[in-house]
């Protein structure tokens, strides 16, 4: 997912993760999906919309999401949800972000405290 | 669709993006724009404005573009592996064709015309059935060539390939198609049984024969090419107005 706001070089695997992260509770097309991200990070996280799409594509190419075609009020919808292999990239990826973040922390903590103490 | 998307198909299928993933890339944009334009509506804003403001979160056509040409798996295999699409695979399907075209006048010689020496010129007379057999393999034998050429326009067509690979694809053809030979015998054969061997990318042994395969060749290279060539200059045409 290309990013117009947010640094891109610090984004590596966060669509991704993003994406399954949603779509592991339920089934969604792409706009619900990019209304979902903005919902949820409080607009922090700011994408050009349509590049959701070939990151989509990408992990159904993969093996991670199965899409369905449904009509919803006489309009075509890709619905897009995760497969059990998709599930389990969730659960490494979710992991690795969670040791980064906490290695990430305990550098700020750490650098807060050491502010303090001097 | 917007006039930004031919854009954006027109630099993706030159990038090597595989139509299919183009075509539904395309889909989905314009259905996600539909969804947006409604929002800033809703939102009260007006149609112009809705629009502008809806193409503006969708993307800049460099990041929707780049998105996608960033991805290799999306690339077409004649972007991948153009010596394999363009050199390989046309050569194999008209050997193809060929066996096929063999195996229809050897199977009708056994079948009926079991006494004759040859399947070629035979002075025992075939029947409307049996005729329309062997016109089938004759048919598959003489256009092949052509209609392997203009598939292989097509797909360049399709994906906006430049002139290179298509045209070395069709020089083969046209030479593989020119020189092809077809010979037949049984009695060259011990017991009788009959006989059919292909000869290709060999000129005459004689001068006639050269300038004759020659001919043969230059008049498949250019109906396969004429299409292909139609289509370059009105796509020319259409995207310089």
């Amino acid at each position: 997912m290309a990013l117009r706001e947010t640094n891109p070089n610090f984004m590596n695997g966060v669509p991704e993760l993003l994406i399954l992260s949603l779509l592991g509770e339920q089934e969604m097309y792409g706009y619900e999906i990019v209304q979902a991200i903005r919902q949820r990070t409080a607009a922090v996280i700011a994408v050009g919309e349509g590049v959701v799409y070939p990151v989509l594509h990408g992990l159904e190419g993969d093996g991670a999401l199965k899409s369905r075609r449904k009509t919803i009020n006489g309009r075509g919808r890709i619905y897009y949800s995760v497969t059990p292999r998709g599930a389990r990239r969730l659960a490494d990826l979710s992991q690795n972000w969670t040791n980064l973040t906490t290695a990430i922390q305990n550098i700020l903590i750490g650098g807060q405290n050491a502010q303090a103490v001097s | 669709m917007p006039k930004q998307f031919h854009e954006l198909r027109e630099r993706l299928l030159n990038a090597g993006v595989a139509p299919r993933h183009v075509q539904r890339y395309l889909k989905e944009l314009a259905d996600h724009l539909a969804d947006l334009r409604a929002e800033e509506v809703r939102a009260g804003r007006g149609r112009a404005e809705a629009e502008s403001a809806a193409l503006d979160r969708l993307g800049s056509i460099d990041d929707l573009s780049k998105a996608m040409i960033e991805q290799r798996q999306f690339q077409s295999w004649c972007a991948r592996a153009p010596w394999a699409a363009f050199g390989l695979a046309p050569l194999l399907f008209l050997a193809a064709a060929y066996f096929i075209a063999c195996f229809i006048l050897w199977s009708g010689w056994k079948i009926f015309l079991p006494r004759a020496d040859t399947p070629f010129g035979t002075p025992i007379p075939i029947y409307s059935f049996q005729n329309i057999y062997f016109q089938i393999g004759r048919f598959i034998y003489f256009t092949s060539p052509v209609l392997i050429g203009w598939l292989i326009g097509l797909v360049a067509a399709r994906q906006r390939l430049s002139m290179a690979w298509p045209t070395l694809s069709l020089v083969l053809i046209a030479w593989m198609g020119g020189t092809a030979q077809i010979q037949a015998s049984r009695t060259a054969v011990a017991g009788g049984f009959g006989h059919i061997s292909m000869n290709f990318f060999r000129l005459g042994s004689s001068g006639q024969n050269v300038s004759e395969d020659i001919f043969h060749a230059l008049i498949i290279l250019t109906v396969a090419l004429l299409p292909h060539m139609i289509w370059r200059l009105r796509h020319h045409y259409a995207r310089s107005t």
